[in-house]
């Protein structure tokens, strides 16, 4: 993992000191809300209906258990005792009172922790896959770039006031788990015919109102280029994205007016110019970081496959877990696995300051002091070995935090919507809590198999909506909240957006128009391993259509 | 009403407050001003909110709602011992004419004026004392006894209160509510006309904003109404904000005649706002638009004078690239402080054209930005922001100085991590 070295601690520091100072004008009256406003954002302060929100960046979504136990404190001393993982692998808390902000973040400093740029209109933190450097389908471990990026926009000056925020997501796999493609940047690590690790990079991508797929906008950039050819791309943007239209502010709406090919003509122009200057990056400064991700020291173990059907018949909710929760490691005889913080009936993403501590503990103990927090609002132990799972699963069980339904219909991302959002226009929690009730039976989970749903409070899609495999988006109409509810996204490297099938439901009608969906993918899929997403590509969106409306 | 009950609950009560604030904005978006008004004196805070009034030009329209709504209603008048006689007269017309019978004049206390003011000429040398013991002080043990606050701010008046709401919670923890928040001039004139209000006797002889006689002054045809108060003094923002005016602000020194910081002082500038009166070939210390240089190239490379470029957002300075030169000054315009494309523009002419004489930022300016902007090259700013100036002047910005990317031509690098620098 990255440690700060005193550059990096003092540079925090004095960001830490900067924004109190802003805090201290602002409780003075010296500058008002609206000018406070963007300078709050930038570090991750919202104003939300109950309170001010302090949102925590956790960098391509890696911490250490002292960083989780200090995330923990602040829960129980600033906070009413726990925390809301988000989707953009940030930590969020929902209480605290601006004038403890600044000692929060200096509490955060001393652990190498802060809130630059979770918010506002600049680069936002930097998000990659939760299995980075541990999954063994890997073609390079995309964390030491995430870092070099995450340094590269740290207060970039340029780039404090784009017309609109700006997301960049990497993935190192094959398999996307990162949604590069819903990004303003995706990278996605590639090799070209010679063998070199580069990036293809992706724009354009994004949710929110006018969903789009990014763009390949060039096929490989090798490492030495990217941060010249992002520093490019970020200046096209910040000259020539619309600012008189807050909702037609983000790149994906420039590369759509524009078209890939003028954007591409005005970055390649400007690339032009700074290829080679001084923003290449020196191989030694890529090793230098690589180094802080080395593996750590592995045993060498046997590659013992996990026995599932053995613990179906010992015990059924063990077994459950394991089925779902793991996902494949590149050593022998380890495994990542995933904690869900989507207890059937809970608040998906929430965990106690008491959770975090046991997670933390655990982590120290059984994953070389490594956690990763996912953006679908989960928390992963990346290298646990094989013949400690059991240990590791009564220690999630004591805190109710072994929820075996990682990737099931259960494991809902769902924004924070109605109960605390300002710009929410229907509850979304509530929801994702009738949902997981009406799936509740562990056995029919499995049965439904690999099935996301996904769900936002608003149009500006913070729950992903668009890319659920079902989606459900809440709405106001006539002063009564609407569901809509889109079949089909997906995320990876499949991307598609979602499509609307017809009228919107009530709340309470949701959970059985889902079910309708459920049964009908049941009755029609060509066998088990045919999940949902595959046998809606085949089926089309005729029969789903036919089940929620009739034929009328 | 429950609105009135959450408000008032002991638990919680700023949060219940703000949360509260939150949902009235949310109720009353839509509500005309009498409307606004009504809720906040019949339901939200009952015998709790008072006005304090100026009766100055645009006085009368929240005076004629407040009667209608409740005659009664506690009015407070800033009697500083400056006002025109013909004020004074207005308020006694408006009185009787709108049937206000609750009306109270505050006085300054008598030993502060013996004290600071005793000739009553402080507001020539400093207005912001004479402010504070003729208004801020009088008005303090009055604001105490009210929950909530009416006030006659519009949200076209000033820039800063282009998002003012109808209900805004202060940092005490009283409410302030803007009946008139969505009038514009327009609106306004519509009002008195439509209600026949009397206007203020000044009126109609060119004062638009009127307050203490001293301190205001006639408004030229199409000049902002506020520019007539303080003329030429830097003073325009009231700390009070009730429905007038008054900053809270340090007495005048030389350099705060000057709005020009470089070189670490505030300093005179030469230069004028471009205007359409000006003649490509004889123009000087102007910053002409680039738009109208590229029109008229010929002309101003064949002028001899020293002349600046006005770059704004969206113009292209790669069209001027090989005039750079000719400038002995570049302003590059931030209208908002969101928009930060002359941050790109700023390190396109002096990293990539080398452009090296004096770089200024114009237009909305806040502290925050100022080291930003530093870094990206420019090297001269105009501010009026009174914070930012003082900030500047004491050479405190909040700054980190260390950097993690390079950008620039002057900064240092900083031990052997490639991108690390620091300020030269
Ligand atoms: S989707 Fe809407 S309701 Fe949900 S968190 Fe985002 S802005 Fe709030
Ligand atoms: S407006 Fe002028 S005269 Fe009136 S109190 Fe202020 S400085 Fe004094």
């Amino acid at each position: 993992m990255y440690r700060y070295d005193e550059f990096d601690a003092a540079f925090v520091r004095a960001r830490t000191g900067q924004f109190a100072n802003q805090v201290e004008r602002r409780l003075k009256g010296e500058i008002s809300e609206e000018q406070f406003r963007p300078l709050r954002l930038m570090n991750g302060l919202y104003l939300q209906l109950h309170a001010y929100m302090l949102r925590i960046a956790v960098p391509y979504g890696t911490l250490r258990s002292q960083q989780m136990r200090k995330l923990a404190h602040v829960a129980r001393t600033h906070d009413r005792g726990y925390g809301h993982f988000t989707t953009r692998q940030n930590i969020q808390f929902n209480w605290p009172r601006l004038k403890d902000v600044p000692v929060i973040l200096s509490e955060l400093a001393s652990v190498e922790m802060h809130a630059i740029q979770t918010s506002g209109n600049c680069i936002r933190n930097v998000t990659t896959d939760q299995f980075a450097g541990a999954a063994h389908d890997e073609i390079i471990d995309p964390r030491p770039v995430g870092e070099i990026i995450r340094q590269w926009s740290s207060l970039h000056p340029e780039f404090s006031y784009l017309p609109r925020k700006f997301k960049i997501a990497l993935n190192g796999a094959p398999h996307d788990r990162a949604a590069i493609r819903f990004h303003d940047i995706g990278l996605q690590a590639t090799t070209n015919g010679d063998g070199d690790i580069g990036w293809e990079v992706w724009v354009g991508g994004g949710l929110g109102r006018t969903p789009m797929v990014a763009k390949l906008i060039n096929s490989f950039v090798p490492h030495e280029h990217l941060l010249a050819y992002l520093e490019s791309i970020v200046r096209v943007y910040n000259r020539y994205g619309r600012r008189d239209n807050k909702f037609k502010a983000r790149i994906k709406i420039l590369v759509h007016e524009e078209g890939l090919e003028t954007i591409k003509g005005q970055v390649e122009a400007e690339f032009a110019e700074m290829r080679g200057g001084q923003l290449t990056l020196p191989q030694e400064e890529l090793d230098r970081i690589s180094a802080y991700f080395a593996p750590p020291a592995f045993s060498a173990l046997p590659d013992t496959p996990v026995d599932i059907a053995r613990e179906d018949i010992l015990d059924p909710v063990y077994a459950r877990w394991l089925r779902h929760n793991l996902n494949r490691h590149v050593q022998p005889g380890y495994t990542s696995l995933t904690i869900s913080l989507k207890p059937v009936g809970g608040s998906p993403g929430d965990a106690t300051a008491e959770q975090m501590e046991a997670v933390a503990d655990l982590a120290e103990r059984y994953s070389f002091d490594e956690l990763r927090v996912t953006h679908e609002q989960n928390l992963v132990l990346p290298h646990v070995a094989i013949r400690d799972l059991r240990a590791v699963y009564d220690g999630l069980v004591a805190v109710k935090l072994a929820e075996g339904n990682a990737g099931l219909i259960t494991d809902i991302i769902c924004c924070p919507g109605m109960d605390f959002c300002s710009l929410a226009t229907a509850r979304s929690i509530p929801i994702a809590q009738a949902i997981s009730q009406k799936f509740a039976a562990p056995e029919r989970q499995k049965d439904i198999g690999d099935l996301k749903i996904k769900i936002s409070g608003c149009i500006n899609a913070c729950g992903h909506h668009h890319v659920g495999h079902i989606g459900v988006l809440g709405v106001e109409k006539k002063g009564e909240e609407l569901y809509q509810i889109t079949l089909g996204g997906d995320a990876t490297e499949n991307a598609s957006v979602g499509k609307i099938l017809g009228p919107g439901f009530d709340a309470d009608g949701v959970p059985g128009a889902i079910e309708t969906l459920v049964e009908t993918y049941l009755a029609r899929r060509e066998n088990a391993q045919e999940n949902f997403i595959a046998a809606y590509r085949r089926l089309g969106e005729a029969p789903f259509k036919e089940a929620l409306y009739g034929n009328g | 009403m429950a609105m009135a009950s959450t408000l008032h609950s002991d638990r919680q009560p700023d949060k219940l407050r703000s949360l509260g604030i939150v949902a009235l904005n949310g109720m009353f978006d839509e509500m005309d001003a009498v409307g606004v008004m009504r809720q906040a004196v019949a339901e939200i805070l009952p015998g709790d909110v008072a006005i304090v009034s100026s009766f100055g030009a645009d006085s009368v329209v929240l005076l004629h709602i407040a009667a209608q709504v409740d005659p009664s209603l506690p009015i407070y008048f800033l009697e500083t011992g400056k006002h025109f006689p013909e004020t004074l007269a207005y308020v006694e017309q408006l009185k009787k004419q709108l049937g206000l019978i609750n009306v109270t004049a505050i006085h300054p206390a008598p030993h502060d004026l013996a004290r600071f003011d005793p000739d009553g000429d402080l507001w020539e040398t400093d207005p912001d004392s004479c402010c504070h013991i003729r208004k801020t002080e009088p008005l303090e043990p009055i604001t105490e006894q009210f929950g909530g606050w009416v006030t006659g701010r519009k949200r076209f008046q000033t820039k800063e209160r282009g998002v003012l709401p109808h209900f805004e919670l202060t940092s005490d923890d009283r409410i302030k509510i803007n009946p008139l928040a969505y009038f514009n001039d327009a609106d306004v004139a519509a009002y008195k006309a439509e209600h026949d209000l009397p206007e203020h006797p000044l009126y109609s002889h060119g004062y638009k904003s009127i307050g203490c006689a001293p301190c205001t002054s006639v408004v030229a045809e199409g000049e902002d109404p506020r520019a007539g108060r303080w003329r030429g003094l830097n003073k325009k923002e009231c700390g009070i904000h009730y429905d007038f005016s008054g900053a809270i602000a340090s007495p005048m020194n030389a350099a705060d005649k000057y709005s020009l910081f470089k070189d670490g002082t505030f300093v005179a500038d030469p230069f004028r706002v471009w205007d359409e009166t000006m003649v490509a070939g004889e123009a000087r210390y102007a910053h002409v638009p680039l738009p109208v240089f590229l029109e008229n190239r010929e002309a101003f490379l064949a002028n001899p004078h020293p002349l600046g470029l006005l770059v704004s957002p969206g113009d292209r300075v790669e069209d001027a690239e090989a005039d750079l030169g000719r400038f002995v000054s570049i302003a590059i315009k931030f209208p908002a402080f969101t928009d930060g494309r002359g941050y790109s523009t700023a390190r396109l002419l002096t990293e990539r054209y080398q452009y090296a004489n004096e770089l200024r930022a114009v237009g909305d300016i806040l502290q925050d930005q100022i080291p930003l902007m530093r870094r990206c090259g420019i090297n001269a700013f105009v501010i009026t922001h009174k914070p930012t100036r003082e900030a500047l002047i004491e050479n405190r910005l909040p700054e980190v100085n260390i950097f993690y990317q390079p950008v620039g031509t002057s900064e240092v690098p900083v031990g052997t991590r490639p991108y690390l620098r620091r300020a030269s």
